[in-house]
C-alpha cells in the first residue's frame, strides 16, 4: 500500500527558498558595503519579522489584526530594560524594579527574554480577546493597540514617557537579523504545518465545519495569536537594537499600517507573501529613493522630485493589488520540487 | 517568472547605484543628517541655512584651515530609524562634522551614529540636557540654551526687575521641552528669598479649552504678579487668548518657544508678556551685527527670521571651526578638546561656555523681549546669578 506523502517533505522547500531569497538581500549588503546600505537591509530584515510575526496570526486565522505594534513595543522596551547599562538606567529609568535595573545582558539573551515577554503578554491578552472573532476582534486588537500605547507614553519612571529612551547597544552587523529573520520564517513555517496550524486554517475557511470536526477555534487561535505575539517581540527588539533609541510613537498607527500593507501585497495567508512583500516593496522604496536623489546615467543625471516616492509606493501597491487581489504571491507558497528537494519527497512517495 | 525578473531588476540598479563619493585632499566635509521632509523640516531648514551662511563666509575668507568646507546632506523624513541612515549616509561620504535635526529625539539616532564612527556630532538647536554627553556620548554638541536656564532666567529677572513676589506655573505636559522650562523655574524660585508660588496647574497642549486651570487661578484670593507658562507652539497660542480673555493681567513668563510675531495676531493687543530669546528677530538687538545677520538671511532666503531658533545653527558652525582652527586639525577628539576648553566664547547670538561635564549652555545670557500691545521689542538683558547643576537638569 502507498503511504501518503508527508506534508513536511512536500513543502519543507519553501522555507528553504525564502531564507535563499533573504540571503541573497544580505549578499546584497555585502557587495554594496555601504554604511546606509547596510542600515536598509537590516531594516529590511526587521520588517520580514515583523510581518513574518504578523502572517502567523492573520495568515492563519483570517483575522486581521491591528494590535500586534502593540507587542513590537513591548519587545523593543524589554530589551532596552535588558541591555542599557545599569549605571545609565538609574538615571534614565529611576521606577524600573531593582533586579531589573541591575540586569547588563549580551544580545542574544535579551532578544530571548524580550520575546517570551510580549509572548506572555500575547497569552494575557489572548486569553480574553481570542473569544471574539470577526471585526469585533479586529477592533479588540486595536483597542489593546492603545492601550499599550497609553501606558507607554506616561509611564515615566519605567518607559520614560513619550520621551525617548536611549543607550541600547547599537548593532549594525546584518547577521543577527538575518539570522533573526530565518528563524523567524521556520518557526511560522512549522506552526502552519502542524497540527495547530491545520486545524486554525480549517477554521478560517468554514469555522462551521471545523468546529464539528472538533477543531477548538479559540484555543488554536489563541496559540497562533501567542507565537506571533512573541515573533512580534523578537522583530521590537531588533529594532531597537538597530536605531538604539526607542519611543512609544514608533510603535502606533504607522508601523502598523506599513506591516499590514506589506502582508496584503505580498499575499495575506501565505508564509511567501509574507516575504516577498517585504523584499519587493522595501527594494522599490529604496529604488524610488536612490531616484529622489539622482542617479547619474553617463552625462545625464535622472531624477524625481522630493516626496514622490511616498506617492509613487501608493500607486504602485494599488496596481499590484488590482492585477493580484489576493496579493503578489497569490495565496501561494514559492514551492521548489527539483533537486534536492524532489530526493526526499520521491523516496517518501515511492515507500 | 515576474516576481523573478522583479527581484533581480531590483538587486542590478541596487548594485549599480552604490558609488561611494571620495573626499578630496583639499575640502572637509560637513554632513547634514536633517528633515528635509515631514513636520521637523520647519524646524531644521532655518537653522540649516544659518548654518550654510556661516558655512559660506568661511569659504569666501579662505576655508578653514586652508581648506574649502564642502556640505553633503541625506533627509532624515523625520523619521529615527532613517535618521540613522542618514548619519551613516553623510558619514560615508566623508563627514568630519554631522548636524543632527533641531529636536534630541528626532537627531538622536543620527548622532549615535556619529559617535559610534568617533565624529563630532551638532545637534541644531535640542534644548534637552540629553542633546549631548548625557543622551549620545562625549563627542556630541548642541549650540542652544538648556530650556530650563529659559525657566530659570524668567524667574530671576522678574524677581529682580519687575518685582514678582507671587508666581503661578502652569505646565503643558506635552514635550520635554516645556517640562524642561518648569524644571529651571522651579529650581530657581526657592533661591529668591521672599517669592511664593501660589499655584501649580498642568495641562495639553491639544486642549481645546483651559477653563478649568483659569479657574483655579481666578479663585486665588488675589491674582498672581506672573503666570509662569512653560508651554509651547501651537497649543499656547489658545492659553493665552484664555488666560487674557478670562481677565487675568498677570504678567505671562515663557521659554524661547513662543518668539516670533506670526501668531501674535490671534491674540490682539497682547501686553505684559515676556520671552527670552538669544538674540532679536525684530531688528532692535543691541549687537548691529545681529540686524545684519537678519538682513543677510533675507537676501539668502527670501524672508526673514521666523524665530530665535534659527541663530543655534550659526553658531554652531561658528564654535566647531573655530574649535578646529585650534585643534589644527578634524581629528575630533583634538576639536572636542578644544571645545571644552572654550569659556563664555564671543559668538553672534551670545557667549558659549563647553565642558567635559556639558556640552550645552547651562547659564547662558538672554535677551528679554516684551510683548506690549502686540509689538514685540527687546527691554532688557538678563544671566542668571548661577549656573543652573547637572543634578537639577537630570532630574
Amino acid at each position: 500500500m502507498q503511504k501518503p506523502v508527508s506534508i513536511l517533505s512536500r513543502t519543507i522547500s519553501t522555507p528553504v527558498i525564502l531564507s535563499v531569497i533573504l540571503l541573497g538581500v544580505a549578499m546584497l549588503a555585502v557587495i554594496g558595503n555601504s554604511g546606509p546600505f547596510n542600515q536598509t537591509v537590516i531594516d529590511i530584515f526587521v520588517r520580514v519579522i515583523l510581518v513574518v510575526g504578523l502572517y502567523v496570526f492573520i495568515g492563519n486565522s483570517g483575522v486581521i489584526s491591528f494590535g500586534h505594534i502593540g507587542f513590537t513595543c513591548l519587545g523593543a522596551y524589554a530589551t532596552a530594560w535588558f541591555t542599557i547599562p545599569p549605571m545609565m538606567k538609574k538615571i534614565l529609568l529611576p521606577g524600573l524594579p531593582e533586579f531589573v535595573s541591575q540586569i547588563n545582558m549580551p544580545l542574544l539573551p535579551s532578544l530571548i527574554c524580550s520575546a517570551l515577554f510580549a509572548g506572555v503578554f500575547a497569552l494575557i491578552f489572548g486569553r480574553i480577546l481570542m473569544r471574539l472573532s470577526g471585526i469585533a476582534a479586529s477592533i479588540a486588537t486595536f483597542a489593546m493597540l492603545a492601550v499599550i500605547n497609553t501606558i507607554y507614553s506616561n509611564w515615566e519612571g519605567v518607559t520614560g514617557a513619550t520621551s525617548s529612551v536611549v543607550g541600547i547597544p547599537i548593532h549594525r552587523s546584518i547577521w543577527p537579523y538575518f539570522a533573526a529573520s530565518v528563524v523567524a520564517v521556520f518557526i511560522a513555517y512549522f506552526y502552519a504545518i502542524s497540527r495547530s496550524g491545520l486545524a486554525l486554517r480549517a477554521a478560517r475557511d468554514e469555522a462551521t465545519a471545523a468546529s464539528a470536526s472538533g477543531v477548538n477555534i479559540t484555543r488554536e487561535r489563541l496559540i497562533a495569536f501567542v507565537l506571533s505575539g512573541t515573533l512580534m517581540g523578537l522583530g521590537g527588539a531588533l529594532y531597537a537594537h538597530s536605531v538604539g533609541v526607542v519611543t512609544p510613537d514608533t510603535f502606533y498607527l504607522g508601523l502598523t499600517f506599513t506591516t499590514l500593507a506589506m502582508l496584503v501585497v505580498g499575499g495575506m495567508s501565505s508564509l511567501s507573501g509574507a516575504v516577498v512583500g517585504v523584499v519587493v516593496i522595501s527594494l522599490i522604496i529604496q529604488v524610488l529613493r536612490w531616484l529622489e536623489k539622482g542617479v547619474t546615467l553617463g552625462e545625464s543625471t535622472l531624477s524625481i522630485p522630493n516626496g514622490v516616492q511616498e506617492i509613487a509606493i501608493g500607486v504602485v501597491m494599488i496596481v499590484i493589488l488590482m492585477f493580484r487581489p489576493t496579493g503578489l504571491m497569490r495565496n501561494r507558497e514559492l514551492l521548489w520540487t527539483g533537486w534536492p528537494f524532489n530526493r526526499i519527497s520521491g523516496k517518501t512517495a515511492r515507500e | 517568472m515576474n516576481k523573478w525578473t522583479k527581484f533581480a531588476g531590483s538587486a542590478l540598479i541596487a548594485g549599480t547605484m552604490l558609488s561611494a563619493t571620495t573626499v578630496k585632499a583639499d575640502e572637509i566635509v560637513i554632513g547634514f543628517a536633517t528633515a528635509e521632509s515631514g513636520f521637523m523640516q520647519a524646524y531644521d531648514k532655518p537653522a540649516q541655512d544659518a548654518a550654510m551662511i556661516r558655512i559660506d563666509e568661511i569659504n569666501k575668507a579662505g576655508g578653514l584651515l586652508g581648506k574649502q568646507i564642502k556640505v553633503v546632506t541625506a533627509d532624515t523624513k523625520t523619521d529615527r530609524a532613517e535618521g540613522a541612515k542618514a548619519g551613516l549616509e553623510v558619514l560615508d561620504k566623508g563627514a568630519e562634522l554631522v548636524v543632527v535635526s533641531c529636536d534630541y529625539d528626532f537627531g538622536a539616532p543620527a548622532a549615535l551614529a556619529a559617535q559610534a564612527a568617533g565624529k563630532v556630532s551638532f545637534f541644531l538647536c535640542a534644548e534637552s540636557i540629553k542633546a549631548g554627553i548625557q543622551g549620545v556620548g562625549p563627542f556630541s554638541f548642541s549650540a542652544s540654551v538648556l530650556a530650563p536656564v529659559q525657566g530659570a532666567t524668567m524667574a530671576e529677572w522678574s524677581y529682580n526687575k519687575k518685582g514678582a513676589r507671587t508666581y503661578y506655573r502652569l505646565l503643558d505636559t506635552w514635550t520635554e521641552y516645556n517640562k524642561g522650562i518648569c524644571d529651571g523655574f522651579d529650581w530657581m524660585l526657592p533661591k529668591l528669598s521672599d517669592a511664593k508660588l501660589v499655584g501649580s496647574d498642568t495641562f495639553k497642549n491639544e486642549d481645546a479649552s483651559i477653563a478649568a486651570q483659569i479657574t483655579r487661578i481666578k479663585s486665588l484670593d488675589k491674582e498672581p504678579d506672573a503666570i509662569m507658562l512653560c508651554s509651547m507652539m501651537p497649543g499656547v497660542v489658545s492659553a493665552i487668548k484664555q488666560i487674557r480673555a478670562a481677565g487675568i493681567n498677570s504678567m505671562i513668563l515663557n521659554g524661547s518657544g513662543v518668539d516670533g510675531s506670526y501668531w501674535l495676531d490671534a491674540v490682539p493687543d497682547l501686553s505684559n508678556f515676556f520671552v527670552p530669546v538669544q538674540a532679536s528677530i525684530y531688528g532692535d538687538d543691541p549687537n548691529p551685527d545681529v540686524t545684519k545677520f537678519n538682513e543677510t538671511y533675507t537676501k539668502v532666503t527670501g524672508g526673514a527670521p521666523s524665530s530665535q531658533y534659527v541663530y543655534p545653527g550659526y553658531i554652531l558652525i561658528d564654535v566647531w571651526s573655530k574649535a578646529v582652527e585650534r585643534a589644527g586639525s578634524t581629528d575630533a577628539a583634538a576639536v572636542v578638546a578644544e571645545l571644552e576648553k572654550m569659556r563664555d566664547e564671543p559668538t553672534l547670538f551670545g557667549p558659549r561656555t563647553f565642558t567635559s561635564e556639558i556640552h550645552h549652555q547651562n547659564k547662558g545670557r538672554y535677551h528679554i523681549v516684551e510683548i506690549n500691545a502686540g509689538k514685540p521689542g527687546i527691554v532688557d538683558t538678563h544671566t542668571i546669578s548661577e549656573a543652573i547643576p547637572l543634578e537639577a537638569l537630570l532630574k
